[in-house]
């Protein structure tokens, strides 16, 4: 490895000036679970290491109007949380699947969205919950909507001056459920070879009000299926119409050939996975298919 | 760059060490502490070879820069021993064939341990949950997770007493 200068800042503000001194070549640390590998291999030769480490920014929390994560919880704390459980149950099945437990003690939220793996697990649960991506600079704050937040394989709109701080929630609705599958070669210790993320909710007629499907590592960012969700709603719920979902979210994915498997199994594995995430979150609403 | 003062503990000795920022805590373990117990096999968190505990919990030591352990409690496969006893987890890997070739031991070991702590009796699927992130490439999974499972069962027994 290079030798980069080191810094673990005591306050978002020294962290967010030590940026703005240092245009290039500053990286930023939290877990360490992609880029300890990536320095080691000089994919990334910073010049200075700023560690998020003593910033705080690691609650998950109600807010008046939504759940706040902070950008170092972990995959174990997202895990843990009673909050999500009961809020946002693909995110927690998300975080359950991500590799084994000493990766989810290190690896937090904010890794895992910055670093805009197509395969983040994360990803599609947060874009099913519209989370958005809270951007913090010496110039301000912003929020960017998730689904607007990735550019590319390991692309963002994250300016070089900005720290990923935390990411919100907005409220969810009641009548409201989802589910998260990933589909890998293991258990566990896998990158995803396709997952799905989807959220129903229904109203006093028991049609679809709102439907969200997400797509991961189908594409060369994890990804809405927009046309897939407008077939869902303003519809009663049925098998036929999770498989009709299926197929047109299918359709929306651009796969590419890989290690892990071919594209034209990955777009056959989305038809299937997403009416099987939609079937299982309408069960979560008392639905049966 | 200079070299960075590191103060931190290791199975409750406190230590000041100087280290380039880049450096792993299991290089500073291995190198620099001679604590030799935790293994690099892939050095990229696949393998769990390194796995020590991190403020109480299960981390891959290959994965953490050293400085980010700077004021923090460490526990390798060395802290697990007290006294000159091994502790009931690695009695009970040695008699249940727990391993053949070893590498993976020390790491089987913190992160059973860590499963332990949070969850005095586990099922097989928990432990089998809980060692998720350790290979072990001479196949002796089941062997340690009955090992586990006997140590969950040792440590819940209560003390015998005169009457019983």
């Amino acid at each position: 490895m290079n030798k980069p200068d080191y810094l673990a800042p005591q306050t978002l503000a020294e962290a967010l000036d030590a940026l703005g001194k240092h245009p290039h070549g500053v990286q930023l640390i939290a877990g360490g679970t992609d880029l300890v590998p990536q320095m080691r291999s000089k994919m990334v030769q910073p010049e200075l290491l700023v560690d998020l480490r003593l910033l705080g920014l690691e609650g998950i929390e109600m807010t008046g109007d939504g759940i706040r994560i902070g950008a170092r919880a972990t995959h174990t704390d997202i895990l843990e949380s009673d909050l999500l459980a009961e809020h946002c149950p693909a995110l927690v099945e998300s975080a359950a699947d991500i590799a084994g437990p000493p990766i989810r003690n290190r690896g937090t939220v904010g890794g895992n969205l910055v670093n805009a793996s197509p395969a983040a697990d994360l990803a599609p649960p947060l874009l099913v919950y519209d989370a958005q991506a809270v951007l913090a600079s010496s110039r301000g704050e912003r929020s960017v909507p998730l689904e607007e937040f990735f550019t590319g394989p390991g692309g963002t709109v994250l300016s070089d001056d900005e720290i990923l701080t935390e990411v919100y929630i907005p409220p969810v609705a009641p009548n409201s459920s989802s589910k998260f599958i990933k589909l890998g070669k293991r258990k566990a210790m896998a990158v995803a070879v396709v997952s799905v993320a989807a959220r129903l909710t229904l109203d006093d007629s028991g049609s679809i009000s709102q439907a969200r499907v997400a797509l991961g590592s189908v594409a060369p960012i994890p990804m809405r299926a927009l046309k897939a969700e407008a077939v869902l709603e303003g519809h009663p719920p049925s098998a036929e119409l999770f498989a009709e979902a299926g197929r047109v979210a299918s359709s929306e994915s651009s796969p590419i050939d890989d290690i892990r498997a071919s594209g034209e199994y990955r777009q056959k594995m989305v038809a299937v996975l997403t009416r099987r995430a939609l079937a299982a979150a309408w069960g979560r609403l008392g639905g049966e298919v | 760059m200079a070299e960075i003062n590191l103060s931190f503990s290791v199975n409750d000795q406190k230590m000041e060490v100087s280290t380039e920022p880049t450096r792993t805590l299991l290089s500073v373990l291995r190198d620099d502490l001679k604590l030799k117990g935790a293994k690099e096999a892939c050095g990229q968190g696949d393998c769990g070879a390194c796995v020590v505990l991190l403020d109480g919990e299960a981390v891959n030591s290959c994965l953490v820069l050293a400085v980010q352990a700077e004021g923090s409690q460490v526990i390798t496969v060395e802290g697990l021993a007290s006294k000159g006893q091994l502790h009931p987890l690695q009695q009970n890997f040695i008699e249940n064939w727990a391993f053949q070739c070893g590498y993976c031991t020390a790491g089987m070991l913190i992160s059973s341990y860590a499963l332990l702590m949070d969850n005095p009796n586990p099922n097989p699927e928990e432990i089998r949950a809980a060692i998720a992130g350790n290979l072990c490439r001479c196949t002796g999974y089941h062997e340690i997770i009955e090992a586990v499972g006997k140590t969950a069962a040792d440590l819940q027994q209560p003390v015998l007493t005169s009457e019983s």
